[in-house]
């Protein structure tokens, strides 16, 4: 039987950031039911299409570059599918490219998060975060299947931009991800909290890239 | 915005994308366009609300019409109304976000009783005044409901201004062109409500007065305002033809009935004496084939449920049933989407009709005996023999089922520790049967699950007059299950009582009621419905602290010529049917269903045709 693996990126922000990785998946059952492409179902007792996403993405984060890996039983352009796909998402969710599977799910090595820091005090919030980052380490309780574990993000911790403006300090950083370790950046913005300086309140938290070993953006 | 406001502390609650909208299905409209906005309202969570076949149609039919705008509105869980009270987020509809009190209409589904405080709650959330009296004059905020539960609206009458009786698919909208037209004539709340009370299926129950006798029971009804002595329900023109939404609102987070589902007949043919809606929805009509399946196919396709199920009252009662699941399964089995089917009876229950349900589902099988011996099915007119009850469980074990579950009612009138011990008896006569049937499904013991519901007599009703056990009755003849069941094989589940005893007051109760409503919910009662909220302690020191004895609503047998609180409704049933069917059932005598014979109603007399 033809099986034709293919990738979407899509983007979940707005309201969309509301609907859980779990809820997602039934989201996006009903989507492939609703645009019709021939996707494939598997052969089991149980038929059912199969899809998979390459990363979850915690409540509340928007992303621009969320993966859907699924399958094919017959040919159909890739753009038709995007176009398909999109006339029967749910607002705030819109596939931005259908292509091959490059690279397997197992490649993935980071993820980048942007969000704002917003608070009355940047400049003190601002030389907050820079004394963190200066820190020997960071160390965070994770919480983990086998309980709290302490670990030490710094070495984890990219920090690709970090900019000021008048209400708030706007940041990029890098985490692990992937299949072995997940760090999420609500665990740096934590840390930064517990250091007890300026209060703020983060927001617009959004996944802007995924990556692979040399910065290799994930395809 | 509140949008703004919603959003900053939405990540504190569980599932918050009940809170926000934006589901696939749910319509936008540009609010400078629109002559009338509606808010529709249901007394308990998203998860359940969402899951109400009439807030679908409703909502699907209302907006087609450009100009007017219907949308969804549900009581919020109690960590997200936390956070609403304390940033003064008023309650609002998912749609726009809006406040509902800036909307024309506030129109509230009352599907059971134990949601009456959920009501309070929810109007005082929006920050409309509670009590009708108490709204502008302006003509604005009308705050409507509809469902059965208004078949006996009066513990809630202080709190709307209208009630909505019977099938709203066209009074509503009949409602809705009223409005619009008086608004654009700056009319006021009370001319339009004066207006409304002629439109046929609209009660405004603040001008209709009750005078009461000595002992509490009703002396008279005074009418003011012009308005009819006797408000008459709706029943839409043709049902085959009627509006049927071909999309629902698709929701992001898991809801009670999660599935297309398409109304199949409405009304039922039986006459149990306990049900009403077997009273209430009459007459019966069904759905053709035809039409069925281009709805299932056009809601399945619409909206990517991958499940579908076919609603009614009693859905082997259709009379193309046969020919329906075939034409069904045609298209389901293709497509992979599984047909549910609730609601069958065991009387009708052939073998080829169980081969197709093989086909849709795994699950197990769940019979409504509701009486432990014949004597008391015949009460009740649950027409149902023992006989059939065997040989249906008997197809079932054949066809591989080893597990069966019973519905039963205990506190039904005439019922006797006898009737009682019958439960047990019957599930014994089930199990032996299983063990007698050499193809059983071999390696696996049979399992019955008997569950108990404590009757609650319900107004339109042919017991109606009857009235409920007390405590002590139902707690013993409770213990009295317990001790009969003898084997593991049965396992015996009951409902809390006093949900039940709380159910029946609120079922039968008269207008003085609405102020222990309005007591109970100020010492917090809501989502009485809810095990985990549920508090008959606080109900009855509201009771207590209103002067209500609640034994004249719940333990009373109400006489045949006294006045009751909802007689002046026409339900189209005739309270004289009601009375012969009442001392019918006191004969132990069944009536046969309406296909076989016409019990003469009175249904066929309003509607102005024979039913069959």
């Amino acid at each position: 039987m033809l099986l034709i693996r293919v990738r979407a990126t899509f983007e979940k922000c707005g309201r969309a950031k509301y609907i859980s990785h779990l809820d997602l998946n039934r989201c996006m059952l009903r989507t492939f039911r609703r645009s019709g492409i021939p996707i494939w179902y598997t052969e089991g007792f149980n038929p059912h299409p199969y899809y998979s996403f390459a990363l979850a993405l915690s409540l509340g984060f928007e992303s621009s570059c969320e993966i859907l890996d699924f399958n094919l039983n017959e040919e159909m352009p890739f753009e038709e599918i995007r176009d398909r796909l999109n006339a029967v998402m749910p607002e705030g969710m819109k596939i931005i490219k259908v292509a091959e599977q490059k690279q397997k799910i197992t490649a993935i090595t980071e993820a980048e998060y942007g969000f704002s820091l917003s608070a009355a005090d940047t400049d003190r919030l601002y030389s907050d975060i820079q004394s963190l980052l200066a820190k020997p380490e960071i160390l965070i309780e994770k919480k983990t299947k086998k309980g709290i574990k302490t670990v030490d993000i710094k070495p984890s911790v990219k920090v690709m931009s970090c900019e000021k403006t008048d209400n708030s300090v706007d940041m990029t950083i890098r985490l692990p991800a992937g299949t072995q370790t997940n760090f999420n950046p609500t665990l740096f913005i934590d840390a930064l909290r517990n250091m007890g300086g300026e209060t703020f309140e983060a927001e617009k938290i959004r996944r802007t890239g995924i990556f692979c070993e040399n910065n290799e953006i994930f395809s | 915005m509140l949008k703004d406001l919603i959003e900053k502390h939405l990540l504190e609650v569980q599932k918050p994308s009940r809170y926000i909208g934006g589901e696939v299905g749910s319509v936008i409209k540009d609010k400078s366009k629109v002559d009338v906005r509606f808010a529709f309202c249901f007394p308990d969570t998203y998860d359940i609300g969402m899951s109400h076949l009439g807030m679908k149609i409703l909502y699907s039919l209302t907006n087609e019409r450009e100009n007017y705008w219907c949308e969804r509105c549900f009581a919020p869980g109690e960590d997200f109304e936390a956070v609403m009270r304390e940033n003064n987020i008023p309650l609002y509809a998912l749609e726009s976000l809006d406040p509902i009190k800036d909307f024309d209409f506030i129109g509230f589904t009352m599907q059971y009783e134990l949601s009456y405080t959920n009501v309070l709650n929810m109007l005082d959330l929006a920050g409309i005044p509670i009590f009708a009296a108490d709204r502008t004059q302006e003509l604005t905020q009308i705050v409507v409901a509809g469902g059965p539960c208004v078949c006996n609206p009066e513990p809630l009458a202080d709190f709307f201004d209208i009630f909505i009786l019977g099938e709203g698919e066209e009074v509503n909208l009949e409602l809705m062109d009223l409005y619009a037209e008086m608004k654009k004539q700056g009319a006021s709340r009370d001319e339009f409500l004066r207006s409304a009370a002629h439109i046929e299926g609209v009660y405004v129950p603040k001008f209709y007065h009750f005078m009461y006798k000595e002992g509490g029971t009703i002396d008279r009804l005074e009418v003011s305002d012009g308005a009819p002595e006797v408000v008459h329900k709706r029943i839409i023109k043709g049902f085959d033809k009627v509006y049927y939404p071909d999309n629902f609102v698709v929701p992001f987070t898991e809801i009670v009935q999660d599935r297309a589902s398409v109304e199949v007949l409405r009304g039922c043919i039986r006459g149990c004496r306990f049900c009403q809606a077997g009273f209430i929805y009459r007459p019966f009509r069904e759905k053709h084939t035809d039409t069925i399946c281009k709805e299932v196919k056009c809601l399945c396709e619409n909206t990517g449920y991958d499940e579908v199920s076919l609603a009614s009252l009693s859905t082997s009662d259709h009379s193309e049933i046969d020919p329906m699941l075939t034409a069904l399964l045609d298209y389901t089995v293709s497509e992979r989407i599984n047909l549910s089917l609730p609601s069958l009876r065991v009387d009708n229950f052939s073998e080829s009709l169980l081969e197709k349900i093989k086909k849709v589902r795994k699950s197990g099988l769940t019979f409504a005996a509701e009486g432990g011996t014949q004597r008391l099915r015949d009460v009740i007119n649950k027409n149902v023999s023992e006989e059939e009850i065997m040989n249906t469980c008997r197809i079932a074990f054949e066809g591989g089922y080893s597990s069966v579950k019973l519905y039963f009612m205990m506190g039904l009138p005439t019922e006797t520790d006898e009737d009682i011990e019958g439960i047990a008896d019957l599930a014994n006569r089930i199990i032996d049967l299983y063990y007698s049937i050499d193809n059983r499904p071999k390696g696996r013991g049979v399992q019955i699950s008997i569950s108990c519901a404590t009757f609650v007599p319900k107004p339109f009703t042919p017991f109606q007059f009857e009235p409920q056990d007390t405590r002590e009755m139902i707690e013993h003849k409770q213990k009295l299950l317990l001790d009969t069941v003898k084997t593991k094989k049965i396992k015996v589940s009951y409902h809390n009582p006093e949900v039940s005893m709380l159910e029946v007051i609120l079922a039968k109760g008269d207008r003085r009621l609405c102020k222990a409503v309005y007591t109970a919910w100020q010492k917090g009662c809501k989502f009485d419905s809810w095990d985990e909220y549920f508090n008959f302690g606080k109900w009855t020191e509201a009771f207590a602290e209103c002067g209500i004895d609640t034994s004249f609503y719940a333990n009373r047998r109400f006489e045949y010529d006294e006045i009751l609180p909802w007689d002046h409704l026409d339900y189209y049933v005739s309270k004289e049917f009601l009375i012969r069917e009442n001392k019918t059932a006191h004969k132990s005598i069944t009536t046969p269903n309406c296909r076989l014979r016409c019990s003469g109603c009175g249904v066929n007399k309003k509607v102005g045709r024979e039913c069959f």
